[in-house]
């Protein structure tokens, strides 16, 4: 099967006005199979919306190859499978949600009832019911990015690339788009999102690819992530070496310890010692790690 | 900059500012407040002014294109006359005030002198263009509108005044003169002492028109513009432009008319004499001299 | 090219347009000027048609030129400040279709607002009791057309130009070529050959606009109508003109990095 995004040895450039010329993206490589939700993360300026730009023809790679689903990415051909959302767009002001969608509609190539019957669904799903006949103008920022999530999912595109998904979202609206976008990936939709809002990131994903400076960093399995991220932190009386098995533990009173381990494993293991030692377990938890440590400290070394 | 620096620097203008009336008539007293007019004295007065006289120009200028029935025309440039291009030749009719001489051609020219090829001749297809070769011109009734808008811009532009003055009797229609006398009333609140407005008063006092039955030579209500307009010629003679002296040379002869039709004939031939010191060449003055002269004569030997 | 896709385009320009209500004040402000004209009735309404036909045309073609700039100007600079260009090429459409429908879009807009100040100018002209001709007709078409021109030359600036420098040029160029080419004309049978071609290129290379202004004609009386054939001439000019345009437009466009 044709990956839905594959780009090999990407490289954008620009020019400034002064005519210096800087590397928004370098020889970068990745690929998206049909029915995933990928998270494309990066920090401010790490070349995460040249990517996107350059995969729906916005800019021309300097080197490299992108395709969509096998064609080459930027065409329109390519574009018709593609439903895409931009960072912020102050949609037509003098248009109302239902004239803005008609249009993007007819550009998708739909008409007639089949358009209207979609209009009306995404309107009703996406909570702007109420606004559609208001002039675009009159909304706020957040009912604005809905008419764009709106647009973008027009014509149930196959890949749906979404550049800053929730901004200008309330936490209600998030929620709800979460649902939206799972309810899309079940019917069959790759989703391809940059995002700087870990939560979604982690609640949506199923991979993150993680760019810095233009640069591709890594890309983790978000499950095996979150396994590698969670943490295990025992209490304990009496002195016992766990030796091999964590460095991180402190007396936290007389004869009293806390200690910090990776793995399941590993603290098991430091139990058997403790009781052997003839010591005694306080507590035993389990919690997840900082996806946001996990992220500061990857760029860090990155960098 | 600091704003502990930038608040009292700012407080200090201010204050500057507020007195910078006071200042500028200590620094910069007025010269010669009296007697100036607005346009003098303010700058935006001034532009506005100029824009007015600018205006006026051109819709001065545009009377001629209505007479010819919007065909453009354009005197010979030097040029052209060195390389002995010719005319068009004057107008057919007689109305001199309005009419132009041979030396003019269109500003579009004929195909012979056109390098435009195809474009040329649409021009000449679509543009109110034609041969003007012995060319007649429009009723200047049409360019009426015109004077009353340049007049009412420019109220100083004695131009407009005679010359739709002079258009309005040409009318020759029923209450033409009431008009004509209206219009060049309001030439004379605004200019009191235009030697031409005054000249043209006079004429629509005296001029006989017989189409609309009306018998002129009102030699009683002519005299005080002519002689206002004498007034002024003899005090003010070297300020006159040639355009002036030409109207109170032509207002001396109608002044010596008027007395003699009132039988002052001493004030004839002092009026007559003293025309011909200012214009020696004058045929007419010298013709109304000897003729008081002998009415002089008659009248003494007849007491 | 699709005509869906460049009906979508126009459509939405068109009511954008119509809801700024800019073209309205143009109109009615045109309306007004031309109402004016009554007070200089000073001498009767006699004389007063070719004046007032002098006025309305100079009225029409001035505001239907600045609407010909000002709608089609801000077009595509507007899209891209807006970031609306996006989710419009993240459709499947080319960029030529994309400047084609905005430029038609442009040029309803100009047309309507055209016609609607044609339409309160023939009330105002009825009031000064003016005879309507076949010219006028043939005046209001080919004014359409040359319309289309300008909007054309502002869409093509603005593609290269800051809005403010593309309004500016395109200001100047769609004013000022008839200036250039009567200069031309009046100093060409004076000129070398070398000269004389130079300016037949030049001559080529500027918009003919003033061949699109039958203004003379439909003030002044006793002129007859313009024949068919130049008709033909000037919409086969204005549709080579525009495409030019627009292509020259196309040229930065289609590998502008947005």
């Amino acid at each position: 099967m044709q990956p839905a995004i594959s780009v090999e040895n990407l490289s954008v450039q620009y020019r400034t006005k002064r005519g210096e010329v800087f590397d928004a993206v370098k020889d970068l490589s990745f690929s998206v199979q049909p029915g995933e939700v990928v998270g494309f993360l990066g920090p401010n300026g790490a070349g995460k919306s040249s990517t996107l730009k350059a995969l729906m023809g916005f800019v021309e790679p300097k080197a490299g190859k992108a395709q969509i689903f096998g064609l080459q990415a930027g065409t329109p051909e390519s574009r018709a499978s593609i439903g895409y959302l931009p960072e912020v767009a102050m949609y037509y002001p003098f248009l109302t949600p239902v004239e803005t969608l008609q249009m993007y509609g007819e550009l998708q190539g739909l008409k007639g009832k089949d358009l209207r019957v979609q209009i009306d669904e995404l309107l009703q799903v996406l909570g702007i019911a109420q606004a559609a006949k208001k002039l675009n103008r009159s909304l706020s920022k957040g009912m604005l990015q809905r008419v764009g999530i709106a647009q973008s999912l027009l014509g149930s595109p196959k890949l749906l690339v979404l550049d800053e998904v929730t901004s200008g979202l309330d936490p209600v609206g998030r929620k709800e788009l979460r649902h939206l976008l799972r309810d899309r990936q079940e019917r069959g939709a790759t989703l391809f999102f940059s995002s700087h809002e870990l939560a979604e990131v982690d609640m949506l994903c199923d991979r993150i690819i993680l760019i810095n400076k233009g640069r591709f960093v890594e890309e983790r399995n978000v499950g095996v992530l979150k396994d590698e991220l969670r943490m295990f932190t025992l209490e304990y009386l009496g002195i016992t070496s766990l030796v091999g098995l964590t460095d991180e533990w402190s007396e936290i009173g007389p004869n009293r310890f806390f200690a910090k381990f990776q793995s399941k494993a590993a603290m098991l293991e430091a139990i058997g010692r403790i009781q052997l030692a003839g010591g005694r377990i306080v507590d035993i938890a389990s919690a997840e790690g900082s996806l946001e440590d996990y992220f500061v400290n990857t760029v860090e070394v990155a960098a | 900059m600091k704003p502990a620096v930038v608040i009292p620097i700012c407080i200090c203008a201010a204050a500057l500012g507020s007195h910078a009336t006071r200042f500028s008539n200590v620094v910069n007293p007025p010269v010669r407040a009296a007697g100036l007019e607005a346009q003098e004295t303010h700058a935006a007065a001034s532009l506005l002014g100029q824009f007015r006289t600018s205006i006026s120009s051109f819709l001065f200028l545009r009377s001629d294109l209505y007479l010819h029935g919007g065909v453009e025309m354009r005197p010979l440039t030097k040029k052209e006359v060195d390389s002995g291009k010719k005319g068009v030749g004057a107008a057919a009719d007689e109305n001199e005030k309005l009419a132009d001489d041979d030396s003019i051609v269109t500003v579009i020219p004929g195909a012979r002198d056109d390098f435009r090829g195809i474009f040329g001749d649409v021009e000449r297809s679509v543009a109110s263009y034609k041969d003007m070769t012995g060319h007649h011109h429009q009723s200047p009734t049409q360019t009426l509108p015109l004077f009353r808008l340049m007049t009412w811009l420019d109220p100083k532009f004695i131009e407009g005044w005679t010359t739709g003055g002079y258009v309005i009797l040409f009318d020759q229609k029923p209450g033409c003169i009431e008009k004509a006398l209206a219009y060049l009333q309001q030439g004379l609140e605004s200019n009191p002492d235009s030697i031409d407005i005054l000249g043209q008063v006079a004429y629509c006092y005296l001029k006989e028109m017989e189409p609309i039955g009306y018998k002129g030579h009102q030699y009683d209500k002519a005299l005080p513009y002519l002689e206002h307009a004498r007034k002024i010629g003899v005090g003010n003679l070297k300020l006159l432009t040639e355009g002036e002296k030409e109207a109170l040379e032509e207002n001396y002869r109608r002044l010596a008319v008027c007395y003699r039709e009132l039988h002052r004939y001493q004030d004839m031939r002092d009026c007559s004499l003293e025309g011909l010191q200012l214009f020696g060449q004058d045929g007419s003055l010298r013709q109304h001299a000897k003729e008081a002269e002998q009415l002089l004569r008659t009248q003494t030997t007849r007491q | 090219m699709k005509i869906a896709t460049l009906k979508a385009l126009a459509r939405s320009v068109v009511l954008e347009s119509l809801r700024r209500k800019d073209l309205w004040v143009v109109a009615i402000l045109g309306f007004l000027i031309i109402l004016a004209a009554g007070t200089l009735g000073f001498f009767g309404f006699d004389g007063l048609q070719v004046f007032a036909k002098d006025l309305a045309v100079t009225v029409v073609g001035l505001f239907s030129t600045i609407i010909a700039v000002l709608t089609s100007f801000r077009l595509i600079p507007d899209e891209i400040r807006n970031r609306t260009l996006y989710p419009l090429l993240s459709r499947p459409i080319s960029r030529i279709e994309l400047l084609v429908g905005k430029l038609i879009g442009s040029i309803v807009v100009t047309w309507m607002s055209f016609i609607i100040l044609c339409g309160l100018t023939a009330i105002a002209l009825e009031i000064f009791q003016v005879q309507f001709t076949v010219i006028m007709l043939q005046y209001v078409l080919m004014k359409m057309l040359g319309l289309a021109v300008v909007c054309s030359i502002s869409m093509a600036m603005s593609i290269y130009l800051t809005p403010n420098a593309a309004a500016t040029l395109a200001f100047i160029i769609a004013f000022g070529a008839p200036m250039i080419t009567r200069a031309l004309t009046m100093s060409a049978p004076t000129v070398d050959v070398g000269t004389r071609t130079l300016y037949s290129v030049l001559n080529g290379v500027l918009p003919q606009t003033q061949l699109f202004d039958l203004g003379g004609r439909a003030v002044y009386p006793n002129w007859s109508p313009v024949p068919i054939w130049i008709l033909g001439f000037l919409l086969a000019y204005a549709v080579v003109y525009s495409s030019a345009m627009l292509g020259l437009g196309w040229l930065k466009f289609r590998k502008q990095a947005i």
